[in-house]
């Protein structure tokens, strides 16, 4: 394993991910092979960590038995991790769904290609909605952090978990085929050991550990049946989702302080936004960057703080047009909003960006 | 007579686990003895403070309201797959599922036959009774032929519903499993022998040896629409016919 405090390495965005939970005192991982995220589940074969950390690691029969592993391992009180892409995350939906409703802290990652149905291997950003409106039944989210590089592949492994625990619920790593492929400099995360069982007791003291005489009994499920204590308990959640609202909104900046006109973009997106921005301004044209890092909870303020800013937003992302919505959403009409992207695992082109920002805003 | 409740004098007395909600089952349910058995076991084990159970989704989805134990509550089918993350995350855990028929041998049958051929050091308590309780008497995966529920009314026959599955001898062939059985609690002999066939699955999870199913072919005196007199009998005439009663692999 590559291993000096900050010493720069050259890998994949899903080998960054690997190295990261062992480096995070991570528990346990739970997969299945899909393209275009197995080099996870590969590296950390190679990597053994259960010679090393103790981390257990795990090739499940399916995504539906891996999620459901995530909510075992989690409602222990363990900090556990799976990942996919997205047929593979559809099917997961069912156990994220019950950890948001057992309020079961977990990491699920999802490394995107294009859709819909098996769709196709290359990269897309197809699954933002089902990632941000919570993707299974009932009223919840999932707390969704957009990485745009490697390295932030790599520093939102430790992120999400920490997110998870705090609030106690299912986070996402919503990444995609390019950033899980493609190679560039990291730093990686330093070593953080696994909590011991006492810290684990200490941190989780509502986990289904075997039942103590110094506390009640703890049972983890999503299901009550009386109407009222049901009500109850999706309020509790509501409530929590209003914190994590209020408290976690992540986005970065680029070039906003005297832009006329602002693109929104994630994850990949973003940086393909980024060399259409240079170029802009390289024609005097300001344009300026807001990059979500998290697509929930969603930056709306700021969206309707620029609004008196810019003269237009132009949303970019790697689908049919979803994350244009929630800007819609904030833009609330004030100003014109328009959405540009491409489907079926085609990335596009600065180029193309610049020409639909220069028609839409009639520069 | 007051006095005769001294503790020298008690010769059986309800598991101190077993707590005192009123349990949801009907009347002539195998679900009670076996919750009785599991909370026993425990105790005579000592493995109270250690024991986690998973139940699943059927007429035991609320076994946690009634074995002070702790307790997670699974999706459908999925047990298996959070046991073995909870064994597998901690060892020295007692880890066992509690599943019915629908849950274990129909929609979680790939959780059951995965986790069981890993060898997950779990135990298994499959309670078979032919149908589905909760939802209120449909055709379940072990459903007898010609024998009539809400969704096979006239019977079940081969060419509109497929043949019952016999699970517990698929589980047999695994190389992941060391002990596999089928029990039933519908006398006192068998009650013994079901206690002892769990006890065996819960120490095997203890000593690491593999994986233990316990199938016990149980009765639904409501879903079969008969006094849970009448249900024993029909259990004894019909099922054990099919299911046939005892150890199928120890190891």
């Amino acid at each position: 394993m590559k291993d000096s405090g900050n010493e720069i390495v050259l890998m994949k965005g899903n080998e960054a991910i690997a190295h990261a939970a062992i480096r995070c005192g991570c528990d346990g991982y739970f997969g299945y092979p899909i393209t275009p995220q197995s080099e996870i589940l590969e590296t950390l074969a190679v990597q053994k960590p259960w010679e090393t950390t103790g981390m257990v690691v795990l090739q499940a029969e399916s995504e539906v038995a891996s999620i459901n592993m995530i909510y075992g391992g989690g409602a222990a009180g363990k900090r556990v991790m799976t990942s996919s892409s997205s047929p593979g995350v559809a099917l997961m939906q069912e156990g994220i769904t019950y950890m948001a409703g057992a309020e079961i802290p977990g990491l699920i990652v999802n490394v995107q290609r294009g859709g819909p149905g098996l769709g196709t291997i290359q990269p897309s950003q197809g699954d933002y909605f089902q990632a941000t409106r919570g993707g299974g039944n009932g009223d919840y989210n999932v707390i969704v952090l957009a990485p745009s590089s490697v390295q932030e592949m790599a520093d939102f492994v430790d992120l999400a978990f920490e997110l998870a625990f705090k609030y106690r619920t299912p986070a996402m790593i919503l990444s995609d085929g390019v950033v899980g492929q493609v190679m560039e400099k990291v730093v990686l995360p330093p070593f953080k050991p696994r909590r011991t069982e006492e810290e684990v007791l200490r941190e989780c003291p509502w986990a289904t550990t075997g039942h103590t005489p110094d506390r009640p009994v703890n049972i983890i499920t999503s299901l009550e049946l009386r109407p009222e204590a049901m009500e109850k308990h999706n309020l509790h959640l509501q409530e929590k989702y209003s914190i994590i609202r209020a408290n976690e909104v992540r986005y970065e900046e680029l070039q906003t302080e005297d832009a006329e006109y602002l693109i929104v973009a994630f994850g990949s997106a973003a940086r393909i936004a980024q060399k259409a921005i240079s170029d802009l301004r390289k024609e005097g044209i300001k344009v300026g960057l807001l990059r979500p890092i998290t697509l929930w909870p969603f930056p709306t303020d700021r969206i309707i703080e620029l609004c008196s800013q810019v003269k237009g937003i132009l949303t970019f992302e790697i689908n049919a047009g979803q994350m244009v919505e929630d800007v819609r959403l904030a833009v609330n009409g004030r100003i014109p909003v328009t959405h540009y992207g491409k489907m079926g695992g085609i990335v596009p082109t600065p180029n193309e960006l610049i020409d639909v920002l220069k028609k839409d805003f009639k520069i | 007579m007051d006095n005769i409740k001294q503790p020298e004098n008690i010769v059986y007395q309800k598991p101190a686990l077993l707590n005192d909600t009123d349990m949801h089952y009907c009347p002539g349910c195998s679900h009670g003895v076996v919750h009785k058995l599991i909370a026993e076991v425990i105790e005579e084990m000592g493995m109270e403070n250690k024991a986690v159970g998973v139940s699943p989704v059927g007429c035991a989805v609320f076994a946690y309201k009634y074995i002070d134990i702790d307790w997670q509550e699974a999706a459908h089918g999925r047990a298996p797959a959070i046991a073995t993350a909870i064994k597998r995350l901690w060892p020295d855990r007692l880890v066992f599922t509690y599943q019915g028929d629908g849950d274990l041998a129909c929609i979680g049958t790939a959780e059951t036959i995965h986790a069981l051929n890993r060898g997950e050091n779990i135990a298994i308590i499959f309670i078979n009774n032919a149908i589905y309780g909760m939802t209120g008497g449909q055709m379940a995966p072990t459903t007898l032929m010609g024998m009539k529920t809400s969704t096979c009314p006239y019977g079940r026959q081969a060419d509109l519903h497929g043949y019952p599955l016999k699970i517990t001898e698929i589980a047999a062939q695994l190389e992941g499993t060391c002990y596999v059985t089928r029990q039933s609690v519908h006398s006192v002999a068998a009650i013994r022998k079901a206690k002892r066939a769990i006890r065996q699955a819960f120490e095997n999870s203890m000593n690491h040896r593999g994986s233990s199913l316990v199938e016990i072919v149980s009765t639904c005196s409501s879903g079969w629409k008969k006094t849970p007199v009448e249900a024993n009998k029909w259990m004894e005439e019909h099922m054990f016919d099919f299911y046939h009663v005892g150890d199928l692999k120890t190891v």
